[in-house]
Order: C-alpha cells, then structure tokens, then sequence
C-alpha cells in the first residue's frame, strides 16, 4: 500500500506532480512549457517537465467535475508509477497540493492510493510499485484529519480489491471466512457458520450452491456494533454479499473463455467486508452487520441438478432451471437470515447477471429495490463517490415469469423461456433477479423493511480498454460498493 | 370495431349481460336489482362460483333467466383503486369473456367516479375485440368471433357518447397501427406502406410522400444505404395535422418520428433465421406514428403535429451495404457501419435532423424497435426511454402510466458515447460488444438531434405481445398510440384533458342487431357512420387521387403548445 507522508515544503529530489485546475495561473518557468507542448488541464492530461526544475516536474490538468481533483491524485500517480514499473525512476513522489483545499488534498491521495494500489503477486519477483507520496501542503495540521479519511478508506477498498483479486485455489470458502477474522482485531464480531450449522437451519440455498465443491460453504456475520446508547439499540442496518468464491457454472457450466475472471465472483461479499472495515476504522457511530453467503459453484458429482427443487431458509420451495443461476439462490438464503436480525434497512451486493451488462455496460451498476427513500439515498451517494448507478424496475410481469410448474417459483428462466419467435430470444434476467430476490428480501407477508439490490456485474473488474469508473485505473478488481455503502452509511445511517 | 352504444339500464331481451362488480359491491343494490329481474339467479351464481369482485377474477352463468344467454360477472377489485385503467381492463376482460355471443350489454354502474367511466369500459372491450383475419380465407363462420356490438348501461347516456366520441378516434388510431405492424412483407413494403398513410388525408392530414430520387437529392445518404440491398424502394411519408389556428409558417409543432424498417433481414450481418419472420414488425415505430397521426386528427386535437415516418427494406443482396462501408448521413456526419443490422439508427438519423432543420420543433420523440438488448434490459412490460429532457422524459412516463403503456427511463451520458468513437469517420453505428447496447444506439441517435428537446423509446419489447392482455389481444400491441396521444391531450392541448366532444350523433356508432332477435333493446344507438379509416382493400383510389382535405375545425382561442 501506497505510503503518506504530508509535508508543508519539499524534501528530496524526487519528481513533483503539480495540479493544474484550467485556467489557474503556472509560475513562469512552467507556464512556458505548458504553453509550448499544447497543455490544456481541462482535459485531465499529464505533461512532463524535465529540466525545468532541479526535480522532474509533471503537470497534471484538474478536469472538470466532480470526481476531478481524485481523477488528478490518479492521474499523477499513474505518471510517476509508470516510470517505476518500467523498471527505472524513483519510488518516491510527491504532488504539491499547495493552494488546495484539505479537502482536495485528500482527494489528492484517495486518487493516488486507489491508481497507486498492488493487488496480491505470486511471482518470486513482483513488480516494482511506488511505494511513498509526499503530500505538500499549507497546513500539515489542517490536512491531517481528511488524509486518515483517505488511508481508512484505501485500506478498506484494498482490502476488498486484493480479496477479489485472490484465485479461486487459495481463496476458498473457509479461506475467505478466515481472512475476515481480522476484522475482530478492530471491534467487529466475526462468526462463521459451516456446513452443520446451515444444515441445521435449513439454508438450502447455499448449501446446495456449495454442495458440489471439495469445500464446504460459509455464511458469516460480521458485527459491527456502532458505540453509543442510541446506536447500541438501534437495529442495525445490514449488508448482504455474494461470495462465490469461483462460479463454474455447475452442472450448467460456463463457456471456457474468460472463465478465469469468476474468481471474483465473491466481489459483493468482498465489497461487504470492505465497507465494514472502513465503518471500523473510521469508528462509525451506526449499527451495521454484513451478511456473507460464501460457496464454491463447483461441477462435481453430487452438484445440484437443473430440475432439482430446494427448500430454502425462508421456507419458499425453489426449482432450479439453470445451475449457473446461483448468485440468487445464496442470497435468498442470506437476505432470509438478514430479515432476522429485525434490520431498519437491506442492502445487497452481488455480481448476479450478465443482463446487467447489456443494460447498463461498464459504467452503471443495476439498482433495485422497495423503498423510494433508500433507492434515492444509494444513487446519491453512488453519485457522491464515483460509483453511479441506475435505477432499474421489478414489474408484474417478471414475477409472473417465475412461476414455476412443481415449487413456489423457479430461480430464473430457460432460453427462450419468454415465448417463441425474436423477441423470446432475450431474457430480462437481472429484473428476474431482483423479482426472485424480493420474495426473500421483502416478502408481502411480514414487516415491510426498507431493500436495495445492487447488480454490480459490470463493476467489479476492470478491464483492459473497458472504462468502468470516472477515471482510468489498471485493470482488476475495482472494490466498487465499498465507498458507495461507507457513503451511504455516513450520509443516512448516522444522522 | 365493435359498435358502442349507450343506454340506460334496463334488462335486454337476448344476449348476454356483463357485470363487471367491485368487492365491496358483493351483496349489495346492484345485485340485488338484477336478481329482482333474473329471480335470484345473481347471489346463487356469485355463491356457487365463490366470485368475491377479486381484480382479475370472472364468472360465467349460462341461461340466468329474463331471456338472456349468459351473465359474465367481471372482479374490479377494491373500490377506492378503481380508476380508468381498470375500467379499461374490465371492459376487455368482458369481451373476452363473451365468447360466441354476437349481442351483449354491459352494466358499468359499479364503475364511477369520474364521467369517462362507461366511455372507458367501451373502449377496453374495443381495443380487446380487434382482429386481424384478412387472411384467413377458410375459416369456418361458427369459428369467427361474432361479437357484433355492445351496448353499455349507465346513469346519463348522451354524456358517456361525448365521452366516447374521443376515445372512438384514439381505438381508431391503434388499430391502424396494429393492422400495419400485422401485415406481411411482401405485402407491407414501403411503397405500399406510404399509399396508405395517404388514406390519412381524408382526416384532414397533410400527407407528403419522398421517394428514392427526392432522398437522394436531399442526400439521405444513412437511411438509403439501408434500401439499397433491397429491391423496394425507400419511402418518407411526412404527415403533418395543423390543429390549431396557428399559420403554418409561425407554428412550432411538436414531432413523432417513427422506425419503418417493413422487413429486416439484417442486411449483409444476416440474422440467425429463428424467430427472424417477426422482423415484419421492425416497422412497429413508423406503425405507431402513424395511429397517432390518426388519433389526433380523428379527434380533431387542438395540436400542430408533425408525424415523420422513414420506411425501407434491409436486404441482402449484391448491392447491399457491407460492414466497414462509410456513409455520409443528411446533417454531414460521417458513418461507419460496422453492422448492417444495426440499420434502424441509420434511418432515424437522417430523418431526425430532416426533422430539426425543417420544423424546428418543440420537441421530437422517436420510436423504434430498436435492440433486443432493451428486452434484456427491461423484459416485455416496459419500453425503454432515453431523453435529453427531464421534463419531457417526466410527463412521458406519467402519460404511460396513465394509459397503462409504460416507459422505464434509460441514462445517456458521455462515458456511454465513447463507445461510438470511429478510427475512420465520426461515428461508428455500433459499440463494441454487447455492454449497454440500448444505451450506445440512443447516442448514436442523439449525435443527430443538435440540441431539439428529445425522447427517444425503444418499443423492441413492448410491440408485440406474445399473450393476450386485458386490452391488447395477443400480436401487435400498437404501444404508445396512447401514451402519445395522451401526452398531447395533457400538455399540449391546454388544459382539459380531452377536447370538447363532437355532438353525439355524429360519431356514435349503433349496435346495428345484426344477427340478434332484440334490436328493440338497441334502440338506443343511432346508424353507425363511415368507419374514421377505410380499409385499405376497399378499393380507394390511386395513391396520387387528389382526395378533398376537410378542413379540421377551427375554434376561435388557440393556446399554444405548454412547455
């Protein structure tokens, strides 16, 4: 992880980046050589600025909006990281945020951290990374408070980056509940149900997801438990995450091609996670548990069968039309268990349908949900963070599509499952999801609570030549949620 | 259409009796009135059928008495959540219901609250009624549905015949957009297509037909690489319905522009051949313009219009355009295609900015089955909106609700316009890969509308039902006739939701009694006139026939356009 160090004037010789916001003044010097290469800083680009200064000097444009100024932290630390990982030039910068804002000073880092940011390396040599940033500031004091924002969040978001990064061999099941137990170090109650316990209860879904795997599956809780009286006896709010650890397809089994980036198909979970640690770190005052439902989608000899019924927590009897359809089926499970801990609100996390995709590409996640309030409240703060999302409907219509011939419904529909002819060659999958979800997260009988579902399909990985987010970043896991779900605790929860 | 009439209630003679009851009218005065003349053949039936007035919920009791064949009892659900959509849907339910009935009356006391309430009724049952059975030469007549018409009981007659006036011209206008959207290719090919729209003028519309020679000219050069592979010639209709007393040349009107693609192939990118004899209907956008130009001139709406239509054939063939061809659009954007089947872009681009740089309008809404990435967006309940507009997105929606046709709205934004960046011309007419493919056509199509206030709906889902609805039997839909026709009612014809009704005897149809013993009990009704829209196979005249263009009626205040 990128190291902080905040300064009120330079040390060192390392190179500089210097923000340009479009149309603030440049001193002299560099005002010359911006204006002899063409610089435009409101195109959010980068120029290097050799001889000039003792130090190389970088100019970085401020583009406009309102992910601009961290667009810019990432943008100089991209310049100087990608010097580094040629193999040669310093691992120590710095950008000079003299004349800013603490707030954008902060944004400086979070956009350094997030660019600056090494996922796990299994090679004996890994690659070189920039490893220090000087902040320049006024006020190192005045600096201080939003920069420890900025490290928590990092670390948290890291955190969920490296999870979803981990392969599917050594991220398994009881591996990824054993890499939470470190949040008990930070107040936050960790428990891990296994197999017996899922069992026990009745959580068909999961167990069934997990059942052709050498590893068994895990629903683990973690606690975050707030402080103060008021807080204490509030109901919490709850997140709930995917966590299928690798996803196969199961019996349905998924084209070989690409099948390798399923290892992230535990991106909600790890978002979940995430956002818990970030809550713990900064010691948020609200109640928040997650909700982790944890399995391997294996193809194995005892898989579940497309055909085969369950019998989930909730009670609902489940068909299963295709096995590659599990993301829905732990949740159901999860978000059963969710409405038993009397929660004022759901919110769940899940990289669930490929339709997603299509609806929405690589620069929306899918928001659906019960509750206006809370639907406003998580694009707002989606909005807020540079994670948007877009509003998408449950209609009659894709529930009736659920009905199913032998149980209470079926989890998703056939090929074609709509009906003969063009039109029944496209299936409105992720509405079918969220309708599928609804049954268990807000069932018409019992207490109405507050719901949001997140398909965050096209989110979680960033691909090579794909935008997804305001702002370029390496390919990878991306921790989206994790900002988004601090947000919103912080703008709504704790009020 | 089945003829309407209204009349007070009363028992007929013969035929059957629909009752459509709210819950909370189960053992009350309106059933107890009937079992007074049916001697208690009500309250058993309700009890031995369990009918609790459930929404959804009917019941059918043969030979009630009082001379009648059946008694149809038709559930409106809770009385307070009855509005018009409902009435609409229990009048389409009763029709569904009637079977082989030729005569049947409704009962639409149970439905009230506001005056349209039997006028709604009628026009569920009408909408639920309609057929397209030109081709069907050897149906049996004991198979052919003979529901005639329907008289509907209410508490002041001559005022639901006002109210039906309007709605009669709206079924109008659905049913030559589903009668179009129904036809086969090889019948349905743009010159055909445009010959009928030119039908239009006997409601007072101006109808403009461009041919190949007159798009060249233009230099239409998008939407002609599209009709090149073909061997029908393209075809704009521009049709335009000046209802208010503004000159032509101060006027501003509000504009429709519909997709016409009467057959789509896919071009040289062909479509896999399953399901591909649905693509008849990819003219479903151009077919819904066209209802609604009939709509709003059958009711003589107070509104300017202009209603564009670009209709063409994609083909393969050894002329056609290949993927990678450039083509250089009306407004002077460059086009790369990399698809041919993402061919209805292409023609909506040079039609829209015809559109803008012609009238200039207030605003333009596009319709078009456009993607099949809108059905895996939204599935088959929901068109997808796309708008550059807030307010105009707002008030399409609340239209669609209104009526029962609803839009979802989609985002645009710049991250989902890079997806279009062309390394040889300005755009390319796909993105790359499936992600947001709705998303990357509406950019495309808003990169040709500079700056006009836009919505732009992608009916791919919402055109064609593949089951019956309550108001809309299975096949074309015809969706969003009235979500249109009732977003100019709401916001562009001043403030009454509905214009002033014609005088009643002029536009209500009669039962005719044919094929019924009681045309005493159809008294009430006066003759039916002309059909609003003459079918297209009675033998009008030549497409060039100078037809007599009555003039709309003139009305001395015109507000302009609410915006």
């Amino acid at each position: 992880m990128l190291k902080f160090r905040l300064l009120d004037r330079p040390r060192g010789l390392h190179p500089v980046a210097v923000p340009v916001r479009p149309g603030a003044p440049l001193p002299a010097p560099l005002a010359a050589a911006a204006s002899a290469a063409g610089f435009e800083a409101a195109r959010g680009e980068a120029l290097r600025l050799d001889g000039v200064e003792e130090r190389t000097v970088w100019l970085v444009g401020v583009a406009p909006g309102p992910q601009g100024m961290e667009a810019a932290g990432a943008l100089a630390a991209a310049s100087m990281a990608e010097a580094v990982e040629g193999g040669h030039g310093p691992r120590h910068g710095a950008i000079d945020a003299r004349g800013l804002s603490p707030e954008d000073a902060a944004a400086l880092a979070m956009g350094a951290g997030m660019r600056a940011h090494r996922l796990p390396h299994y090679g004996a040599e890994p690659p070189p990374a920039l490893r220090q940033l000087d902040l320049l500031v006024d006020s190192v004091e005045a600096a201080e408070p939003g920069l420890a924002r900025a490290r928590a969040l990092l670390r948290a978001v890291g955190f969920a980056r490296d999870l979803a990064a981990e392969p599917g061999n050594i991220l398994t099941p009881p591996a990824f509940a054993g890499r939470l137990e470190v949040l008990s170090e930070l107040g936050v109650e960790v428990s891990v149900h296994g197999r017996g316990w899922l069992e026990r209860h009745g959580y068909g879904g999961l167990l069934a997801v997990g059942r052709g795997s050498a590893f068994p599956p895990r629903l683990v809780t973690l606690r975050w438990p707030g402080h103060g009286r008021r807080y204490r006896e509030a109901p919490p709010v709850v997140f709930v995450g995917k966590g299928i650890t690798f996803d196969t397809g199961g019996i349905s089994i998924k084209p070989a091609a690409g099948m390798e980036a399923m290892k992230a198909d535990m991106a909600g979970a790890a978002a979940c996670a995430g956002a818990i640690l970030s809550l713990a770190l900064r010691d948020s005052p609200a109640a928040v548990t997650a909700v982790l439902a944890i399995a391997e989608n294996a193809t194995g000899a005892d898989s579940y069968r497309p055909g085969d019924v369950l019998r989930t927590a909730s009670g609902l009897q489940v068909e299963v039309v295709d096995t590659d359809a599990e993301g829905r089926l732990v949740l159901a499970d999860a978000l059963h268990h969710a409405r038993g801990l009397r929660p004022r609100a759901i919110l769940d996390l899940a990289t669930l349908t490929g339709s997603i995709v299509t609806a929405l590409g690589h620069q929306r996640a899918g928001l659906f949900g019960n509750d206006e309030g809370l639907r406003d409240a998580v694009m707002a703060a989606g909005e807020a963070v540079g994670e948007p999302l877009w509003p998408m409907p449950i209609g009659a219509r894709h529930r009736e599509d659920l009905a199913s011939d032998i149980a209470d419904l079926r989890h998703c529909l056939p090929p074609g499952g709509l009906g003969p002819g063009w039109a029944g060659r496209f299936l409105p999958d992720a509405c079918h999801a969220a309708a599928f979800l609804r049954e268990f997260a807000a069932p018409d009988e019992g207490e109405r609570i507050p719901w949001a579902h997140l398909d965050i399909a096209g989110m979680d990985l960033r691909e090579e030549g794909k935008e997804a987010g305001p702002y370029p970043l390496p390919p990878g896991p991306s921790g989206y949620g994790v900002r988004l779900l601090d947000r919103l605790v912080a703008d709504r929860f704790e009020a | 259409m089945l003829d309407i009439a209204f009349a007070k209630a009363a028992l007929p003679e013969s035929g059957a009796l629909v009752l459509p009851l709210a819950e909370e009218d189960m053992g009350g005065a309106l059933i107890a009135e009937w079992d007074r003349l049916l001697g208690g053949h009500v309250t058993r039936g309700v009890a031995a059928a369990e009918f609790k007035g459930r929404k959804g919920q009917s019941a059918t009791l043969l030979a009630p008495g009082g001379g009648l064949s059946r008694l149809v009892l038709v559930g409106l659900g809770k009385r307070e959540a009855l509005d018009a959509a409902a009435a609409e849907a229990a009048g389409g339910n009763a029709a569904a219901a009637l079977g082989r009935e030729s005569v049947a009356s409704i009962d639409a006391r149970a439905i009230g609250g506001w005056a349209g309430a039997p006028a709604d009724i009628a026009l569920g049952a009408v909408l639920r009624a309609w057929r397209f059975d030109r081709y069907r030469t050897k149906e049996k007549p004991e198979d052919k549905p003979r529901l005639g018409g329907i008289k509907v009981l209410c508490e002041d007659p001559s005022a639901a015949k006002a109210e039906w006036a309007p709605r009669r011209a709206v079924a109008e206008g659905v049913f030559l957009a589903r009668e179009l959207v129904s036809e086969p290719a090889n019948i349905l090919n743009p010159p055909e297509f445009a010959d009928r729209l030119r039908k239009l003028e006997k409601l007072g519309v101006e109808v403009e037909v461009f041919g190949q020679k007159d798009l060249e000219k233009l230099g239409f050069g998008a939407m002609l690489c599209v009709s090149q592979g073909s061997a029908q010639p393209p075809r704009m209709v521009v049709m335009r319905w000046n209802g208010t007393d503004q000159k032509k040349k101060d006027s501003k009107p509000i504009a429709f522009i519909g997709k016409g693609v009467t057959f789509d192939t896919g071009g040289i990118s062909i479509k896999p051949a399953g399901g591909m004899e649905d693509m008849k209907w990819d003219m479903a956008g151009a077919g819904t313009v066209s209802g609604l130009m009939a709509a709003l001139a059958g009711r003589k709406a107070k509104v300017d219009v202009v209603g564009i239509v670009g209709l063409v054939e994609n083909m393969p063939s050894g002329t056609a355009t290949r993927p990678g061809d450039v083509v250089t659009s009306y407004s002077g954007q460059t086009i790369e295609v990399i698809n041919t089947d993402a061919e209805g872009r292409l023609v909506l681009a040079d039609v829209l900015s015809y559109c803008k740089k012609r009238f200039d309008p207030a605003f333009m809404v596009n319709l078009a089955t456009l993607t099949g990435a809108i059905i895996v967006s939204l599935g088959h309940e929901h068109a997808g909106l796309f708008s550059n507009d807030d307010g105009l997105a707002r008030r399409i929606e609340e239209a669609g609700k209104a009526v029962g046709e609803l839009a979802w709205r989609m985002p645009l934004g710049e991250a989902y316009d890079r997806a279009i960046k062309s390394d040889i011309a300005d755009m390319r007419n796909v993105g790359a890969g499936r992600a947001g493919g709705s998303i990357t056509a509406a950019q495309f199509l808003q990169r040709f509308v500079e700056g006009c206030p836009w919505a732009h709906l992608d009916i791919a889902g919402t055109a064609w039902s593949s089951k019956d609805q309550p108001t809309v039997p299975k096949g074309a839909t015809a969706w969003g006739v009235r979500l249109l026709d009732r977003l100019v009612a709401e916001h562009h014809e001043g403030r009454q939701a509905t214009p002033e009704p014609e005088p009643a005897e002029e536009e209500v149809a009669a039962v005719t009694g044919a094929g019924s013993a009681s045309p005493a009990v159809l008294s009430e009704g006066t003759p039916a006139t002309e059909p609003l829209l003459p079918a297209p196979d009675t033998g009008a005249g030549p497409a060039g026939e100078p037809a007599p263009v009555p003039l709309p009626t003139r009305r001395p205040a015109t507000r302009r356009p609410r915006r």
